[in-house]
């Protein structure tokens, strides 16, 4: 099977994980981490078209990922993905994701 | 990690005279620094990620000789009349003030790879620990005879990089009386933004059918043909500017008379015209050249898809225009702005020790407005493949538009609005 980007990254963390357990601090969520920097940066591929975040800028049309929840994020992404769900650019896009990607994403942009 | 020191003019006050002036700075003794050449789509989009997926722990320095950032992407409209260029122009307010980035006005002289120093124009060295270089594109102007002098005149425009000369084409073609023809030439793939010489084409037909109707634009592509949307853009051609257009695939300017405004070409007759926009072959930034990075028949630098980094020089890290692209994949504001991103993700995980991401995923959009408000689009995603060690597109995903629409013209404002925010705001 192939193992996907965020197993092989966990994977290659491995040492420097322990180090990061072992310094003595609890390690939060807004802490820099490698699965952070894998989290964040792969979202940000969103934010050339929806705003850095997903929080668009103000005045214009485009959808506003933002304000949208994880629920319904994952929901449209996958819609999209199987062609259940139409659209312009996004059904094009979507397909480009796999599933965990998919997933990571929209708990990174759906509103908390 | 060895940590550099930031050095600014600050040094000459302390009575430090030639050479490189280091000044070691408290605040900075600890924090690694990161210097960023170029504030386009890739270096403003890379130094504001490095801050942010860093929380501010590493110092950015972002350096950049235009007082604020022009979009390339859209100014075909401003060519056309259909917008003014203060439209397309943002300031850099937002990457110092919300993201406490270093911004110096000048250019870059010279990188030297072994001190991990840069030199700007006008003096000052600054060293790094990670370089960006985003320096964009080079335009090849000795590559057809007397264009560089025609340029130099004002007489022939590349209105390429966006700014005064974008201004200056549509002046030239409203200052062209009716009747008049206006000649745009297109160099060989690759060059930057492909579908732009087409895009351009319906801008400056759009403004002859509704100002000056007896005119007409001949493009000369050096390209067999249309290099980008070709079904989409030879539609609208047809549809939208019946008599307006005239398509020469594969002709190959050679020379250019500014004084009586002829193309001369590799094989067919000469053509005058009232208008000459030509636009040159080209390469890579001076700078990345001048580096010696240009590892790819001295006109793309060739770098590691993981990290961005040069196969030339550690901790040097290309982004945008200048890089040998993988298959495929466009020169492309966006594209620019999605590069960043993987090599801002690399340099926070690298300074930090970390392992890099050896996955990553970039997109692809981009939409051309075929008039005032319709507009088509081409879209790809690309996933890193270790086994190939380049990106590749993924299969069945990305595609183009059915055909130009207003809704895709308002997403393509909405798209512009939101890279603009998300590489300097």
């Amino acid at each position: 099977m192939k193992t996907s980007a965020l197993g092989r990254l966990r994977y290659l963390v491995g040492a420097s994980a322990l180090v990061i357990l072992g310094s003595g601090s609890m390690a939060t969520a807004n802490e820099i981490s490698p699965e952070r920097i894998y989290n964040l940066s792969l979202a940000a591929t969103c934010a050339s078209c929806h705003g850095t975040k997903g929080i668009s800028v103000a005045g214009q049309d485009m959808p506003k990922i933002s304000e949208l929840t994880h629920d319904q994020i994952a929901l449209a992404m996958r819609q999209y993905k199987s062609g259940e769900k139409s659209g312009t650019i996004m059904p094009q896009l979507a397909k480009g994701y796999t599933d965990e990607q998919i997933e990571i994403i929209a708990q990174i942009l759906g509103k908390k | 990690m060895n940590r550099r020191l930031f050095l600014g003019q600050s040094a000459a006050l302390l009575g430090t005279t030639a050479g490189i002036n280091k000044l070691a700075l408290a605040s900075s003794q600890t924090k690694a620094q990161v210097v960023v050449v170029g504030a386009g789509y890739g270096g403003a989009t890379a130094a504001k990620y490095i801050r942010m997926l860093s929380n501010n722990s590493i110092g950015v320095t972002l350096i950049e000789p235009n007082p604020n950032f022009i979009s390339c992407p859209l100014s075909n409209l401003v060519v056309g009349g259909e917008e003014k260029i203060g439209a397309l122009t943002s300031s850099y307010s937002g990457l110092t003030d919300q993201h406490g980035i270093n911004m110096v006005q000048d250019m870059v002289a010279k990188v030297d790879t072994q001190k991990k120093t840069v030199t700007t124009a006008g003096g000052n060295t600054i060293a790094y620990d990670k370089l960006v270089l985003s320096p964009g594109i080079n335009m090849y102007m000795d590559s057809i005879e007397g264009l560089a002098q025609a340029n130099a005149d004002g007489i022939t425009l590349q209105a390429w990089k966006a700014g005064p000369e974008t201004v200056a084409l549509h002046q030239q073609i409203a200052d062209m009386p009716d009747g008049g023809v206006v000649a745009l030439s297109i160099p060989l793939a690759p060059y930057r933004c492909p579908p732009g010489p087409y895009e351009r084409t319906c801008q400056i037909a759009n403004y002859l059918k509704a100002n000056k109707p007896k005119s007409k634009i001949v493009v000369f592509d050096s390209n067999p043909d249309v290099a980008s949307k070709g079904k989409l853009f030879k539609a609208a051609w047809a549809d939208l500017y019946d008599g307006f257009i005239e398509y020469r695939p594969a002709h190959k300017v050679i020379a250019v008379d500014g004084k009586t405004r002829t193309l001369k070409f590799e094989f067919e007759d000469d053509f005058k015209a009232d208008v000459l926009n030509v636009i040159p072959t080209m390469g890579a930034g001076n700078l990345v050249v001048d580096t010696g990075l240009a590892n790819m028949n001295n006109r793309w630098a060739e770098v590691n898809f993981l990290n961005f980094e040069s196969t030339q020089a550690k901790d040097v890290h290309i982004v945008g225009d200048s890089i040998q692209v993988a298959p495929r994949m466009p020169k492309s504001g966006h594209m620019a702005n999605q590069q960043a991103k993987v090599a801002a993700a690399a340099i926070v995980s690298e300074i930090n020790d970390f392992p890099v991401n050896p996955q990553p995923v970039v997109t692809n959009t981009c939409y051309s407005f075929v008039n005032g408000s319709e507009v088509v689009h081409v879209a790809s995603v690309h996933q890193y493949v270790p086994e190939e060690k380049t990106f590749l597109p993924v299969q069945g995903a990305g595609g183009l538009s059915p055909g130009p629409s207003r809704l895709e013209g308002i997403y393509a404002w909405g798209w512009a609005k939101n890279i603009w925010s998300d590489t300097v705001g």
